[in-house]
């Protein structure tokens, strides 16, 4: 389950979150299904858009582009209320991010390694 | 323990982006080739939007706002954001804490996508004021690129 606060996935058995401590019981008082909720206090999800930008100006173009639609789908179902489909974005979201910065290190390390073959080679001559 | 890998993984990723910045600070990525060429660029010539960004942010950690507004005016437009949303995000998963928290609407973040998108077509374009939205070359890059290109034959 994910916790409310700061959206961490937490084990299903979990009663307090892993990562800010928040309980995790479900509070009777609040009804399950609430009326669409504008930037509910306490209701956090992650949308990673620091990083998805920085993905896309840093490493890759077209993935950390996938990773910025995706956190403003985040914002916008928070908008709506729709805390579950927040979350399912958030994951892509990050995804996303993590995809752009493999593919922008897998980059540098080729690069590195083609300038390591390069001095060597001009060491030869 | 579903969050384990988290114990090594921040540490981790705070390590690699203080010696990125450190890399950046000391080196320029204009001149120096440490830093990987875009592949993009490398390939069609064309300026991405986040072409000019390293060398930018090696200008903004310097203090020369003008010289990194001319490599990338987005990055600088963005680096306050960027910076603050980093630290929000360190402090939060070291302390627990979270800064002031910045709720931006779906329709700014779309914007922002539009914005990035069309900076990277402006840019593109060989007319005036577009053209002044490419990177624009140093001096000193360009006396070193004469320099190289009157060596080799």
């Amino acid at each position: 389950m994910f916790c409310t606060q700061c959206g961490a996935n937490n084990a299903d058995t979990a009663t307090t979150c892993v990562q800010c401590g928040r309980s995790l019981q479900p509070a009777p008082s609040l009804p399950a299904q609430s009326a669409p909720m504008l930037q509910t206090p306490g209701i956090y999800v992650q949308n990673y858009l620091v990083f998805a930008i920085l993905a896309t100006v840093l490493c890759c173009l077209p993935a950390g582009i996938v990773a910025i639609v995706y956190a403003a789908q985040v914002n916008g179902k928070l908008q709506a209320g729709d805390i579950a489909g927040a979350q399912a974005a958030s994951k892509n979201a990050k995804m996303w991010c993590w995809i752009s910065a493999g593919v922008g290190l897998a980059a540098g390390a080729i690069w590195m390694l083609l300038v390591g073959i390069g001095a060597l080679s001009n060491l030869h001559h | 323990m579903p969050n384990s890998p988290k114990i090594f993984l921040l540490p981790a990723m705070l390590t690699v982006l203080a010696a990125a910045l450190a890399m950046l600070y000391f080196f320029d990525p204009a001149t120096s080739g440490l830093f990987p060429p875009c592949p993009l660029r490398y390939l069609t010539g064309w300026y991405c939007p986040g072409c000019g960004s390293l060398r930018a942010m090696h200008q903004l950690l310097l203090g020369n706002l003008r010289a990194a507004w001319a490599l990338n005016p987005l990055t600088v437009l963005l680096s306050p954001f960027l910076l603050y949303g980093t630290a929000s995000f360190a402090l939060f998963e070291l302390r627990g804490r979270r800064l002031p928290r910045l709720f931006l609407p779906a329709a700014f973040i779309r914007a922002l996508y539009a914005v990035i998108i069309l900076f990277g077509i402006a840019r593109n374009i060989p007319l005036q004021p577009f053209a002044s939205l490419a990177p624009a070359a140093p001096q000193v890059q360009a006396g070193r690129a004469l320099r190289q290109s009157s060596q080799t034959p």
